[in-house]
């Protein structure tokens, strides 16, 4: 993701000031359920308006500006149940909308004689859409249910965040590798079509990928945090 | 080749840090990202649980622990250690890093440093283009075929097929039989008639 203003975003700035410099930060907003309209809003009125927890927004905001975060300083401030609300309506947005819609723009940006290719390019595809669904729906049925039991106080033996971490692969890679099989080997005139398309999986590979670092980077130590917390309240 | 590193600094100074991380991007050198590391305790806790490919360090980062102390507890044990000298240095000090860059080096002289690195990870086919052995295993490899049955067809050893399979991998970047299959068809080793799956 492009840098566009360096720097971290505290309460006080200006929402629309946010959005206008980083536009990619519009995700954030649509994953929070937020409504646009900010007027002059400050960070913290426009997230307390939508009821939002305003440091954890700010946190993936300040994530997704920056390259790398110290992971360590951050977690304390995080709202868990916000943070859970914020991945799955990220998993909502790439399973049910960015990759059926870039399967639809690349179905038609194929050219039609190269048959055999082209369903060779789809079964790849299909079979990548598959991968991220099974990964995204074991956080959902695995992971988010253990962490709303740990904050009920509950602690499950047999699971535990680091189960997560082993397990948890960065999904975008093989969009990536997908990109450059088409980059180096789909003979095609370079179309609109075509470049709409690439340029539509480029974006994606840093969607998927500020995803997963929201995961690791934020929701893990959260989560390896509420773990250590519930053992103590346990003694 | 689109092998993607994963690259870490660490160093306590701020400026120095953000002019090395500045100096890397330019170099483009094909990386998913480079990780700031401030002091010898973010360290610790990233080494063992990210997996980097490369590390630039300041060998005299305080608080800093041994070198094998950091290959002991990293969780890529191929991982390369570069020291980054600013200043005079004991030779026992630096002799166990795999690489020196210095503060005083010029961008090629990085880029050199890096790329001599990443291209031993790497192993040894550069070239693309397969041989006719590695042409025969692609296609049974596609069919879904297993390695043992592939061995038993080409009359080789499991072992052999293994390590063609691994050179077909490092020469193409591809992991995935769907993306083969779109490299096999591309260069008519195959139509999708012969595909069972595809059927």
């Amino acid at each position: 993701m492009k840098k566009l203003k360096t720097g971290k975003y505290r309460e006080s700035d200006s929402m629309s000031n946010l959005i206008c410099c980083n536009y990619p930060a519009l995700l954030v907003l649509s994953r929070f359920g937020m409504k646009l309209g900010f007027k002059d809003k400050s960070i913290e009125e426009a997230c307390n308006d939508n009821n939002v927890d305003v440091k954890t927004f700010l946190a993936i905001v300040n994530l997704l500006l920056c390259d790398d975060i110290n992971s360590d300083n951050v977690n304390n401030s995080l709202f868990i149940p916000s943070l859970i609300l914020y991945l799955h309506n990220s998993h909502d947005y790439f399973v049910n909308y960015r990759l059926p819609d870039i399967r639809e723009k690349l179905k038609n940006a194929l050219t039609q004689e190269l048959k055999d290719l082209n369903k060779a390019v789809l079964y790849y595809f299909d079979e990548y859409v598959s991968e991220v669904r099974n990964h995204m729906s074991y956080e959902e049925e695995t992971v988010f249910p253990y962490v709303h039991s740990l904050m009920s106080g509950k602690k499950n033996i047999k699971y535990n965040i680091g189960m997560f971490i082993k397990q948890h692969n960065q999904i975008e890679a093989k969009l990536t590798e997908f990109k450059n099989i088409m980059i180096k080997y789909y003979e095609t005139e370079s179309t609109n079509e075509i470049n709409n398309v690439l340029f539509d999986i480029f974006n994606c590979e840093n969607d998927l990928a500020l995803h997963n670092a929201v995961e690791d980077k934020l929701f893990v130590p959260a989560i390896v945090e509420l773990e250590l917390n519930t053992s103590i309240k346990k003694l | 080749m689109n092998v993607h590193i994963k690259i870490a600094v660490a160093e306590s100074s701020v400026i120095v840090r953000t002019g090395i991380v500045s100096v890397l991007q330019q170099l483009s050198i094909n990386h998913s990202g480079i990780s700031e590391i401030e002091d010898a305790e973010q360290l610790r806790s990233l080494l063992g649980r990210q997996k980097y490919d490369l590390l630039i360090i300041n060998p005299l980062m305080p608080g800093l622990f041994s070198l094998q102390q950091m290959r002991k507890e990293s969780v890529n044990h191929d991982m390369k250690y570069v020291a980054l000298q600013n200043s005079l240095l004991d030779n026992s000090v630096l002799k166990s890093y795999d690489e020196i860059i210095s503060l005083y080096d010029s961008t090629e002289q990085i880029k050199e440093k890096i790329n001599s690195l990443i291209t031993q990870t790497d192993s040894a086919g550069n070239s693309e283009s397969l041989t006719v052995r590695e042409k025969e295993i692609t296609v049974c490899v596609i069919k879904g075929m297993t390695n043992k049955q592939i061995a038993d067809t080409l009359c080789l050893s499991t072992h052999t097929v293994i390590s063609h399979r691994r050179n077909i991998t490092s020469k193409l970047q591809i992991h995935s039989t769907a993306g083969l299959t779109i490299f096999a068809i591309v260069n008519k080793l195959v139509t999708l008639d012969e595909i069972k799956k595809y059927q």
